[in-house]
């Protein structure tokens, strides 16, 4: 599939192209990851002898930040539970939906394209109209329908592996749907729930617009982070903001791998 | 073997959700955004009128929402211009191992908090920040660039950078719908490169690029993180307008303006699966 391609400078803009690509979009990251090992209070690379973990260290101080992480770490569970679950049920829809299908597909996506701000204005606005008092389940409703539509994506793409001649054969063969789901779509679409579930938990523990107006007394991580990043407060912002983006990165990156070595196998 | 009965019972949860969570919700501020603001209850009372959305004439406002649009555009627009070099490497240059690394790439800022990348700018932008330290090593400058955080420049940039992903994905789908043999008979015909790709690369791909600028033009239109985190006093984006209106509890104004950006949204959405067909760019399915 090189055709055209071979042709060495087009390989060499093209390969320089993406390289700045990828700069614009990892450079910033990775310097803040190589700030956050500075020991020193002024925002700049550390020198190779100078590296020091201080920062990290000292989260294990910041009530306020842990006590945010918590709540993050608790919507985000709940949000990815109920997202999956939703998901899961969409994407099997899809299959029996016949012509329905792309209409559906259009309504599962269609949450995506909605401003996270407005989104989390109007459900905040509709939940105080019924007295609902803000907590952690409110701000998971307004991560709810960020989820959901790449749960249902990713999800969807597992399902291409499912091809329909295996369920004819199963339901030939006197398979009842719960048989044909728990033991032939299912097996074959873990890649895509694993998916779905890390996806969705890394939407919500770092959804920033869609939280703030539904928020109760208790912030989530990001809000916190947020209020921190504009206080020029210590160096501990830059040691958390490391920690959570080496952690997503590792997350997704694992899951890509291991997939990608199923798909060989 | 597949029921349509079935398949709208299974579809139901997620029915209500969307329906319960988003629907509903945007509908009433939408109702809503017709009501008057009444000072007594601090809420709104169910007079109709158009005074709020007479209010988006005033400061200015409408001038902001064609701006944050205009900006969006651009954005969207650079977004392609960045992105789609990486996706004919990803498909046609890379080696399967190659293609499949870049993907991981380009796929795992997508799931990285915006926030932080967005504050991470700051430190490359900022006045004692990378590129101002780097400028001035090398004698270009004599005085840090202000222009460089806080402007229009940096959330364009932070917009670009944190949207990306969202080109790449459609154009690689369309990519692969791209016959190799059309690539061999141009080649044959003797056209070279930039031919090829102008005549034959590009056309192929319309439904891939649409789809990945209506992705970057519609978050970038709504961002609010990379806006509050990188732009500048001068120019506000719609996001920081609502949250201002908000501020002074104008419940109406503030209805009106996400009723105008939601509408305006879900029309280039639709006009753009109408004519695009943006689900068909999934229906490899069986």
């Amino acid at each position: 599939m090189t055709i055209g391609f071979e042709n060495r400078t087009v390989r060499v803009v093209i390969g320089f192209l993406t390289a700045a690509a990828l700069v614009v979009v990892y450079l910033p990251p990775l310097y803040l990851v190589g700030v956050s090992f500075n020991p020193a209070l002024q925002p700049a690379l550390p020198s190779l002898g100078d590296i020091s973990v201080k920062w990290y260290v000292e989260l294990a101080n910041e009530r306020g930040l842990l006590a945010a992480l918590r709540e993050s770490l608790l919507i985000a569970t709940a949000t990815t539970v109920i997202s999956v679950s939703v998901a899961l049920a969409a994407a099997l829809a899809y299959l029996e939906l016949g012509k329905l299908r792309n209409a559906w597909f259009l309504l599962v996506l269609m949450p995506m394209f909605v401003p996270g701000l407005i989104q989390g204005l109007a459900l905040s606005v509709i939940l105080n109209r019924w007295q609902v008092v803000p907590f952690w389940g409110t701000v998971a409703m307004g991560h709810l329908l960020w989820a959901l539509p790449f749960a249902f994506t990713v999800i969807l793409t597992s399902m291409v592996s499912v091809r329909r001649s295996y369920l004819l054969a199963a339901a030939d063969l006197g398979a009842s749907w719960w048989q044909r789901v728990t033991q032939i779509i299912l097996p074959l679409i873990i890649p895509g729930i694993v998916g779905g579930v890390i996806f969705s938990f890394l939407l919500s523990l770092n959804e920033f617009a869609r939280s703030s107006y539904l928020v109760g007394r208790q912030n989530t991580l990001p809000l916190v982070l947020f209020g921190k990043m504009n206080s020029g407060a210590s160096p501990t912002i830059y040691a958390l903001s490391g920690l959570i983006l080496m952690a997503s990165v590792l997350a997704v990156a694992l899951f890509m791998y291991l997939s990608a070595r199923r798909k060989r196998a | 073997m597949f029921l349509i009965r079935r398949g709208l019972a299974l579809s139901l949860p997620g029915f209500l959700l969307i329906l319960l969570l988003g629907a509903v919700p945007l509908t009433v501020i939408l109702v809503w955004s017709f009501w008057t603001w009444d000072p007594a209850t601090y809420w709104i009372k169910p007079n109709l009128s158009l005074d709020a959305y007479a209010a988006i004439g005033d400061a200015g406002r409408w001038s902001v929402i064609v701006g944050s649009f205009g900006k969006a555009f651009l954005a969207a627009l650079l977004c392609l211009l960045v992105g789609y070099p990486s996706a004919l490497a990803i498909h046609f240059v890379a080696s399967p191992r190659w293609s499949f690394v870049l993907m991981a790439a380009f796929t795992i800022p997508f799931f990285t908090s915006y926030l932080i990348r967005a504050f991470s700018w700051r430190l490359v932008l900022g006045r004692t920040g990378m590129v101002n330290n780097f400028l001035m090593q090398i004698g270009l400058i004599d005085e840090p660039l202000d222009w460089l955080l806080f402007s229009d420049f940096a959330v364009m940039v932070g917009l670009i950078a944190s949207y990306l992903p969202f080109v790449i994905f459609p154009l690689l789908l369309s990519l692969r719908k791209v016959e190799p043999n059309f690539l061999a008979a141009s080649q044959d015909l003797g056209a070279g490169f930039l031919r090829t790709l102008f005549t034959i690369i590009i056309p192929l791909t319309k439904p891939g690029i649409f789809a990945g600028f209506l992705f970057v033009f519609i978050m970038a239109a709504g961002s609010s993180t990379e806006v509050q985190m990188l732009g500048g006093a001068g120019a506000p984006m719609i996001s920081i307008m609502i949250n201002d209106v908000m501020r002074v509890v104008n419940f109406p104004l503030a209805f009106a303006i996400s009723a105008v950006v939601i509408v305006a949204l879900f029309t280039i959405v639709l006009a753009g699966n109408r004519v695009f067909g943006l689900t068909k760019m999934f229906e490899d399915f069986k």
